[in-house]
């Protein structure tokens, strides 16, 4: 009988065994990597660091490292660009590519803002997938303070990024920053950011690599992290771990205690929610349950959750509670707005060496006049299907990137790129993404018209306020914060 | 001697701290000799937030309580509350020892511990349990099975449980002042003993206390105690509310809600107003009178419909023959009866502490129902078990459940 199970182990574990690979990419991603290796949090998996800047890739404890960009930065960083970050990266693509051979499950784990970390990172990910691996990009978004410039960089990198990589969680650092008291240092701010992203890689992985007793793959994580909506999503990720008599409530309260969490008051607005809980074999059903019903107070009823959990022997005694979601709900309205989305499109042929740009451009006018007859008010229409939230979009964008990458390492002009790019010039998006369908049959641009409406108010809130209750814990009930005014919550307008 | 028969009940509430002082009569009726109250700092949803002031609070009532009663008071019934009181129904079994035929004592309080044999979180603490029903090898119906032949004895009950450590800090705030603390009751058990009668429990009846921080319900079905809980929205929620909505201070809103508010929507004059009075009797910001009922309107809906919602889980809802008795301060919001009637889909009653004797004007008040109720809680303990004063600890009265 107990030999029985035995086998039984080794096999389910031997077909589940993935080669992981971590990648740490850009200056932050290195910190990441450190931290992870500091943490001990990915053990068994591969370290790979990738950066333009050698004398930060030097001082890294990764075993694996990849310079990116001889040529072009000649070992230095990539001054905050992120053109000079996606040359780097299109220049050192072998060396990439080998660095991440082989591998099963990806996570790259980057910075976006800077210029290697928002450059690069679309590129690699897209040619892990070409490798055959599955791609969990870690993106970490710029404290507020680091810019606009940075912020809207960082925004345009995470929505090239979502087409390209299977799974995306982004963490804000702003968000992140609010755990840390105020008179700490910065440092301990970016290495508060750093130690939830190596939380986040651990719990991750070890959903892949732990038999579950209900067991979670990777569709659930998918199916966790796609946002309500439509567009870019913001990450909900905790994780806690206890021990001790009291150790199933506690563990939760950690998790929810995460500053992406809002002590769960954030909860309510997921659609697929996310919970794995690993134990020692000494973790009971009255625990579980009892974790469960906990939770489901922070949760709508339409929230679907992906429940998962395993026994691992190396918890004995500890529970660890996973939870990963994404809300729809943005707090920094410009990181994640849809009107990112044209921008990002254009973004290659900006990097693409002067005839590129042009040829471009003439295609662009070539397809005008055509279009321009059939499209009787090109304006609304690119004002229309701009900011459509729709993966349709992002995928085209995502291929468009590729076919022009292409063109750009063979140096020819981009031929003909799928049927044929928009024609737009309004003012608002001089450089549009293709409204091929559009162009050609003006019906669906009404509904996406309308979408966009939908979109917008729910995009108007209100600072959620409690008022006399601000300071008092929160009465949550069915993932609503009660103290906050019923009027308020229903969004209803009193004089 | 005569101490014994003055049964004395405090409640922390969130918007006013109150002392009543209780005569118990021999032949089980109450005579009111005083009502001390305080306004109440430092509690928020029925829960200590600032210690010390809550503790000056306290005494103040006490001594108000002490004053008008004529009496030194020396121990109490404390009344506790807050969202985190959960509770639930179990059954405890025991076998009868072969050798033995009769049920005995021993018997019913090995089924009481057996049902407390669940696992509530560990940083939870019993707080009540109420017996239901019994049952001797199946058979249902059994009022006392002591002296009764069986070899299986089982025993329904209702556990109540909360979170440990906030139950003993109200607990505390008393022992400081110091006084005895007899014993630590949940606030709607307390309420539903004086707005309930026996009748009533018996046809099926909830009992809903909205009091200022929270609301609490308990309800009776079959003379039986069969869900109970306690919601963290009560008046202090309507106040907030209309004091963000209407952009005016809490005191301002408070006012006005006792004043002028309503539930009932659409009874207004298209734009008629109300006159908000600056503190010098000035007339100062003008208030359209459906705004301030459609404010208070939505919160107490929604409060109904999470109470629904809650009690509907259980399934018992269809069972009460006796309807819903509303209670507390906040019932005597205008026009919350009828509201509570289309909502809940069953007669309600605005009610206040019954069978009562002495102060008129305390008992008639909703506002002291949960006070009165502690006496009527304590006297019942007390006459249960006449010489229980030391077993106390040990025994909680089956009694509750089950009086006919």
């Amino acid at each position: 009988m107990i030999e029985f199970t035995h086998k039984q182990q080794i096999v389910s574990t031997g077909s589940e065994h993935v080669q992981i690979k971590v990648v740490g990419l850009g200056g932050a991603g290195l910190n990441v990597i450190d931290r992870i290796v500091l943490d001990g949090a990915a053990p068994g998996a591969d370290l790979v660091v990738m950066h333009t800047d050698v004398q930060s890739l030097t001082s890294s404890v990764a075993s694996q490292k990849v310079q990116l960009g001889r040529g072009v930065t000649r070992g230095l960083g990539a001054g905050g660009d992120p053109e000079i970050g996606y040359g780097a990266a299109a220049e050192s693509q072998e060396e990439i590519r080998k660095a991440l051979e082989g591998a099963g499950l990806i996570f790259l784990c980057v910075g976006l803002g800077g210029g290697t970390g928002s450059g690069a990172a679309p590129l690699v990910a897209s040619m892990a997938k070409e490798n055959g691996s599955l791609v969990v990009v870690i993106a970490t978004m710029p404290f507020t303070f680091e810019g606009k410039r940075r912020g809207s960089q960082a925004g345009d990198a995470l929505i090239s990024l979502q087409s390209c990589a299977d799974a995306v969680i982004c963490f804000e650092n702003d968000v992140m920053g609010e755990a840390v008291s105020p008179k700490a240092g910065i440092h301990q701010a970016f290495a508060a950011a750093d130690e939830t992203i190596s939380q986040c890689v651990r719990a991750v992985a070890s959903l892949f690599t732990q038999p579950g007793i209900l067991h979670i793959g990777f569709d659930d994580l998918c199916a966790a992290l796609r946002p309500g909506i439509g567009g870019v999503g913001r990450c909900l990720f905790g994780f806690g771990e206890a021990e001790g008599d009291n150790r199933a409530h506690e563990s939760l309260t950690r998790a929810l205690k995460n500053p992406l969490m809002d002590r769960g008051r954030m909860l309510d607005e997921s659609h697929n929610l996310l919970v794995n809980i690993a134990g020692g074999p000494d973790m009971t059903l009255n625990e579980v349950q009892m974790l469960m019903s906990a939770l489901a107070k922070h949760t709508g009823d339409e929230t679907q959750i992906l429940f998962g959990a395993s026994v691992d022997s190396r918890l004995s005694g500890r529970v660890t509670v996973t939870i990963i979601s994404s809300s729809s709900m943005s707090v920094r309205e410009g990181a994640v707005a849809p009107q990112f989305i044209p921008r990002v499109v254009p973004a290659p042929p900006v990097f693409t060496p002067a005839p590129a740009l042009r040829t471009h451009a003439a295609a662009v006018q070539d397809m005008a006049a055509p279009a321009a007859q059939l499209e009787p008010e090109p304006e609304i229409t690119a004002a229309a299907v701009a900011p459509e939230p729709e993966p349709e979009p992002a995928y085209a964008a995502a291929t468009s990137m590729d076919t022009e990458q292409g063109s750009l390492l063979d140096m020819t002009p981009p031929a003909e790129p799928e049927p044929a790019p928009a024609p737009v010039r309004t003012a608002r998006a001089p450089r549009q993404p293709r409204i091929v369908n559009a162009a050609a049959d003006p019906l669906p641009i009404l509904p996406a018209a309308t979408k966009r409406e939908e979109r917008q108010e729910t995009l108007q809130f209100e600072p959620v306020t409690r008022g006399r209750f601000e300071k008092s814990e929160p009465t949550i009930v069915d993932g609503q914060d009660l103290d906050v005014p019923t009027f308020l919550r229903r969004n209803m307008r009193v004089s | 001697m005569a101490r014994d028969h003055i049964l004395v009940g405090l409640e922390i509430g969130t918007s006013k701290i109150c002392v009543v002082v209780g005569d118990s009569k021999p032949d089980g009726s109450i005579k009111i000799l005083g009502v001390g109250q305080a306004p109440s700092r430092g509690v928020r949803k029925g829960e200590i937030v600032d210690f010390d002031t809550a503790q000056k609070c306290v005494h103040e009532a006490l001594v108000d309580a002490e004053e008008k009663s004529d009496v030194m008071i020396q121990s109490v019934y404390l009344g506790v509350t807050g969202a985190h009181i959960e509770s639930f129904n179990n059954r405890g079994m025991v076998t009868v020892p072969e050798d033995q035929e009769e049920i005995t004592d021993a018997d019913c309080d090995n089924v009481r511990s057996s049902a407390r044999e669940v696992s509530i979180p560990s940083q939870n603490m019993f707080i009540h349990s109420i017996l239901q029903h019994y049952y001797i090898d199946g058979q249902e119906g059994v009022l006392n099975p002591v002296g009764m032949l069986g070899n299986k004895l089982e025993a329904d009950f209702h556990i109540i449980h909360g979170i440990g450590t906030r139950v003993k800090n109200a607990v505390r705030c008393v022992k400081e002042i110091p006084l005895e603390v007899e014993d630590v009751v949940f606030n709607p058990l307390a309420a539903a003993q004086v707005v309930l009668n026996q009748h009533q429990k018996n046809l099926g009846a909830l009992a809903i206390d909205i009091g200022g921080g929270t609301t609490d319900y308990l309800m009776y079905v079959d003379g039986a105690v069969r869900q109970s809980g306690s919601l963290g929205i009560g008046g202090d929620h309507i106040t907030n509310d209309i004091s963000m909505g209407l952009r005016i201070p809490m005191a301002r809103a408070e006012k006005l809600k006792v004043e002028e508010g309503s539930v009932t929507l659409g009874m207004s004059l298209p734009g008629e107003t109300v006159t908000l009075k600056d503190d010098s009797g000035f007339a100062g910001k003008e208030v359209e009178r459906e705004t301030l009922n459609t404010i208070i309107h939505m919160r107490v809906r929604e409060t109904f419909e999470l109470l629904r919602r809650k009690l509907e889980l259980g399934g018992d809802l269809h069972l009460l023959g006796a309807g819903i008795f509303i209670t507390g301060g906040t019932s005597l919001l205008r026009g919350i009866d009828a509201l509570a009637q289309e909502i809940f889909e069953l007669p309600v009653h605005i009610t206040h502490a019954q069978t009562m004797s002495g102060l008129t004007s305390a008992f008639e008040n909703p506002q002291f129902s949960t006070a009165i109720g502690l006496i009527k809680y304590a006297q019942a303990v007390q006459m249960d078990r006449p010489a229980g004063w030391l077993s106390r600890f040990t025994q909680k009265l089956p009694i509750f459940g089950r009086r006919r």
